[in-house]
């Protein structure tokens, strides 16, 4: 009976050894997939930008064998809220998250992300390849690398190139102004000529009766980014966020100017331009209904996509509008959103959503950023080189090239987001204001008094000298990239 | 097969004992699961309501005696948000009672297909708010919706930027609202009106009564204890309002159609200012208890 | 003469009766069908003026991605939620219900004190109850939205059960407990089947109540668990809106409670006052 059971236990000990060694042969064979089976959820604002996940599914998992359970998608303007909430409550529901950059402060700075030095050791980012500003301002913190970039967001100037070049509109611009019609370089001249093209219904635009009513420019007024398109005024006629005790400089009477210039534009702008979020101004300019806006790099590609889009072949692009000092321009573009990759402390599979992020930022975003099917914008030195990459979506190389140059020099006067702690609630609160005061319920200099008086009690809160010590460092990295005076 | 006779006398006795204690045990999950999940957050939200506690910055909570309410009474957006919460009150509700009295009125009579109708009028009630105010939005779109397009069909104007105009905005939610709940007022009226005698107005008639007499001095004394009813938790609701504001509007623009609730909301989930939010919170507890208490009053005077 | 003159205005105002109901039925019920004809519209047909009334093709595919997109998860979701919720409800209430009607446990003072929770404001209650969930790691689980949806459902069920408890006749009970019956057997055997109707309609008054609920969802879910009106909401907010899309998440949403609504109509009033109107 007992050495029955011994043979049992040795034939047992043997299949399992024998079990053993072909499973390992197994395992070893399959060795390069490293994250066999391994699911990860990510999170991200929903729409056009999360495409790549469903795109890359099948090629992700048979390459690293990364399951992609899951891709939860919140609204666009709620990203900061539904993100903080899930870091304060720690539940360790995502592994890879998308969200703006102006938020890393506060969410590296609070330890909510996994810090991704070592990762990219094993695995390359090709950091050296992304464009310097992108690369100082949106994926480091306290020198480390916290996330990867997604999305090169900056605002450039798009401008209706068939109506700007039709003679008859041409010479009736230069009876009424005394100068040519082109793009505008100053905000000022940027309203003349919203002024010039807001036409009635019946009227003539470029020789044809319009049939509905025209708008010379459109604005994001909604609530959520409005804020950037007033930073974009405000920067360039060299306005701050705070002095150096930190003391709010946004309702100085630059902030007010720039508030004034911005609320004179919503006078040529369609009736409905306080709902204009992303989607409703683009729409407005890829119906045809408006002769400019100020948008994301990534409208000229939707300009070129015939199912959504009116103007095909028609929209140029040009550096934004600046203010005169002296003899020079002063231009600054905003940078809102602005996607990047990273990874939550409590992640489960941090390195296995690094390989994602990884995937998305190195190996197709090249694809992705000349794709009219997203919302994505070029951030690497690559995209920039490559007019090729985008040429048959914008025509031609030469556009391309236009295009991509372009928006390199608004990148080159990139305004940066304020990206320390309290980020959110900073631009929430004058984002607020701004909507005040463009909707009529404020004056300008009223709003953005209530607004600074805010932002002192946000500082207050979050401790002043800790944040005045992180902005003021702050400050140094914009000055050493050339962006702030 | 019973090995020894004293366990059926216990169980007997614990039987006894539940019997006994049946009531008690009955009510126990309740009274415990609602202890937990209200009383507890109620003394939680109270506490907190005098801290200022930042979870932006992770710092711990700190005692702030009065400030956030002292901060509350002098914070014009709070008070925006109140005006606006009350204007959908007075208005909605007043509009949802007039309306829904008309059709209650009309329901009333006798005519085909009566119940086919009845049934369709409830169908706004059961949607959820996010559905509501979602569809909402695509109807109330400047250049795609139907409502501008019909108000241009028949010249009665260019229309507004419904849900972007300050004029119209907070308008805009209170006609979602009372679309979507003057039915409820309809059939609880409905409801009452049939519950009325019709020996009442046999009276009436006899008496000589135009419709218009019956209708006052009849009608609307009996069909009062229901009206307050009715309007008691059509102010309650409507006091609460978040989803259809939040879908809408998110408050928007600026702040003319923000709601207390979405307010609060802000504040807790978007500030992370658990101290304020929570003083918010405390305020709104108290008004509701103080219309919820009315409503109670009406309910045991209509159950005696 | 007479009787001809009263005839016609009577089958003149029966007219404007008609005329007025197809009014209101008109306001009432085209939302619910611009959100059908919606649901079938294709993408080109959300961005014209005049809009599309009547789409020229169906295009049902909307359907298939929006359950693609998460719709399919949440119908799920929604489902094991608000069901759980629903029969949580009518079981701890049914007795909680009992005991009220039968004893007056605690009196009219505990009873009106539940009924005064499920009126309290909600957004009172989440920032606690999301807290006490995070400490409880709970976040983002069923059990977080079911006992979330408690603090409503549970006054409810109990009101409405105690009332329909109360139109019982107490003398059936009163005679089998002379019988012989102890307090347990005459609930089981004797109350709870007569009131077996009155627990259905409550139970599904209670799915609608969680089907629906959006701000606690909101707060207390993140991926795990996610319910429709929250994948909506996020649809709602994104880029490139899938109106569409949308439209029929909205109609598969709105469908089933819809029918439960009708099939409820007889106790609507009754469920919507919380008991206080006997419709």
């Amino acid at each position: 009976m007992v050495k029955m059971s011994r043979r049992l236990v040795l034939v047992t000990a043997m299949m399992l050894a024998i079990s053993l060694v072909i499973g390992g042969g197994i395992v070893t064979g399959q060795s390069r997939k490293p994250f066999e089976g391994v699911k990860i959820v990510a999170f991200g604002d929903a729409g056009h930008n999360l495409k790549p996940f469903e795109w890359y599914k099948d090629k992700i998992k048979e390459e690293s064998g990364i399951i992609i359970d899951q891709v939860v998608g919140v609204p666009f303007t709620s990203v900061y809220e539904k993100l903080k909430t899930e870091f304060v409550a720690q539940t360790g529901a995502y592994d890879l998250v998308i969200f703006y950059p102006a938020y890393l402060g506060e969410f590296a700075g609070l330890g909510y992300l996994m810090p991704l030095d070592d990762y990219a050791k094993k695995y390359d980012p090709k950091l050296d390849d992304v464009s310097t500003g992108v690369r100082e301002l949106n994926i480091r913190y306290g020198g480390k690398l916290y996330a990867l970039p997604y999305d090169g967001d900056v605002l450039n100037l798009y401008y209706r190139k068939d109506l700007f070049s039709n003679e008859v509109e041409k010479a009736n611009f230069k009876k009424q102004f005394g100068r040519e019609l082109k793009a505008p370089d100053t905000w000022d001249e940027f309203l003349d000529i919203a002024k010039f093209f807001t036409r009635k219904k019946g009227e003539k635009l470029a020789g044809e009766t319009l049939k509905e009513d025209f708008y010379g420019s459109a604005e994001l007024a909604a609530r959520g980014f409005s804020y950037a398109w007033w930073l974009a005024r405000f920067g360039s006629l060299g306005g701050v966020y705070f002095d150096e005790d930190m003391k709010p400089l946004i309702n100085s009477d630059k902030g007010v100017k720039a508030l004034e210039l911005f609320k004179a534009s919503l006078k040529y702008s369609p009736p409905d331009v306080m709902a204009y979020g992303y989607e409703e101004l683009k729409n407005a300019y890829l119906e045809g209904k408006v002769a400019m806006v100020v948008q994301w790099s990534d409208i000229q590609k939707k300009a070129q996509d015939p199912r959504i889009s009116k103007i095909v072949n028609r929209s140029g692009i040009a550096a934004i509008p600046g203010t005169k000092a002296g003899d020079k321009i002063v231009r600054s573009a905003p940078m809102p959103v602005g996607r990047v990759l990273a990874v939550p402390k409590t992640a489960k599979h941090p390195e296995a959503a690094y390989w994602v992020a990884r995937y998305l930022s190195v190996e197709t975003s090249l694809h992705d950023v000349s794709s009219s099917e997203t919302g994505l914008d070029p951030y690497r030195k690559s995209h920039f080189t490559s007019p090729k990459a985008f040429a048959g979506l914008l025509g031609s190389e030469e556009a391309a090239k236009e295009y991509l140059e372009t928006v390199g020099v608004n990148l080159e006067n990139a305004y940066p987001e304020i990206n320390i702690p309290g980020a959110g609630n900073y631009q929430d609160v004058l984002d607020l204001y701004i909507n005040r005061a463009l909707s009529g319920e404020m004056t300008p200099k009223a709003a953005l008094d209530a607004a600074a008086k805010e932002w002192e009690q946000i500082t207050k809160k979050l401790g002043a000298a800790k944040q005045k010590e992180i902005y003021l460092k702050a400050v140094e990295t914009w000055k050493s990239l050339g962006i702030w005076k | 097969m019973n090995p020894g006779g004293i366990a059926p006398a216990r169980a007997r006795d614990l039987s006894l004992w539940t019997d006994k204690k049946l009531p008690v045990l009955f009510i126990a999950p309740v009274v415990g699961i609602l202890l937990a999940l209200a009383i507890g957050p109620l003394l939680f939200i109270f506490i907190t309501s005098f801290t200022s506690w930042e979870l932006v910055s992770m710092a711990p909570p700190q005692f702030a005696w009065f400030g956030n309410y002292a901060n509350i009474l002098a914070d014009g957006r709070f008070w925006n948000a109140m005006k606006n919460t009350l204007i959908l009150l007075v208005g909605g509700v007043g509009l949802q009672l007039v309306l829904g009295l008309a059709t209650a009125l009309l329901l009333n009579r006798e005519f085909r297909l009566k119940k086919l109708v009845t049934s369709l009028f409830l169908i706004p009630i059961t949607i959820a708010p996010v559905v509501v105010g979602f569809q909402w939005r695509v109807i109330y779109h400047e250049s795609f919706g139907p409502l501008n397009y019909i108000i241009r069909a028949l010249h009665l104007g260019n229309g507004f930027a419904w849900l972007a105009d300050t004029r119209t905005a907070l308008f805009s939610i209170l006609a979602a609202e009372v679309w979507q709940w003057t039915p409820f007022v309809t059939v609880v009226l409905l409801a009452g009106l049939q519950s009325i005698s019709p020996r009442v107005y046999e009276a009436a008639n006899v008496d000589g009564a135009t419709p218009w007499q019956v209708f006052r001095r009849v009608t609307l004394p009996l069909l009062k204890p229901t009206v307050i009813i009715v309007a008691l938790f059509r102010v309650m609701d409507v006091f609460k309002i978040f989803d259809l504001v939040f879908l809408l509007t998110g408050g928007g623009p600026g702040s003319a159609s923000e709601s207390v609730s979405l307010y609060t909301y802000i504040n807790g989930f978007r500030y992370f200012s658990m101290g304020y939010a929570t003083a918010l919170a405390v305020i709104q507890l108290v008004i509701v208890t103080v219309i919820c208490m009315r409503l109670v009053k009406m309910m045991r005077v209509g159950r005696a | 003469m007479k009787e001809r003159e009263i005839r016609s205005s009577k089958s003149w105002q029966a007219a404007l009766v008609y005329f007025t109901i197809g009014v209101l039925l008109l306001f009432n019920l085209f939302p619910v069908y611009w959100m059908f004809v919606g649901s079938v519209k294709q993408r080109g047909e959300f961005y014209t003026s005049p809009p599309v009334f009547v789409p020229k093709q169906l295009e049902w595919h909307n359907f298939s991605r929006a359950l693609e997109r998460g719709g399919a998860k949440g119908i799920k979701d929604s489902l094991v939620v608000a069901g759980s919720s629903a029969a949580l409800a009518i079981v701890l209430g049914s007795l909680a219900a009992y005991s009220i009607a039968r004893y007056r446990t605690g009196g009219d003072n505990l009873s009106f004190w539940i009924l005064s929770i499920r009126m309290a404001p909600p957004i009172a209650g989440i920032i606690p109850i999301f807290i006490l969930m995070r400490y409880a790691g709970l976040l983002d689980t069923y059990p977080a939205l079911v006992l979330a949806y408690c603090l409503f459902n549970l006054p409810f069920a109990v009101w409405l059960i105690k009332g329909f408890f109360e139109d019982i006749p107490a003398d059936i009970e009163g005679a089998a407990l002379v019988d012989g019956f102890n307090r347990l057997q005459v609930f089981w055997r004797i109350a709870l089947p007569l009131a077996v109707p009155a627990l259905i309609v409550t139970g599904l008054f209670c799915f609608i109540f969680s089907w629906n609920e959006f701000l606690f969802a909101l707060v207390l879910t993140r991926s795990r668990v996610t319910t429709l009106p929250v994948i909506i909401s996020g649809m709602v907010g994104g880029h490139e809106i899938m109106w569409g899309e949308i439209s029929a998440l909205s109609v598969l949403t709105s469908l089933p409670v819809v029918i439960l609504a009708l099939l409820l109509q007889r106790y609507l009033v009754r469920g919507l006052t919380l008991g206080a109107m006997r419709g």
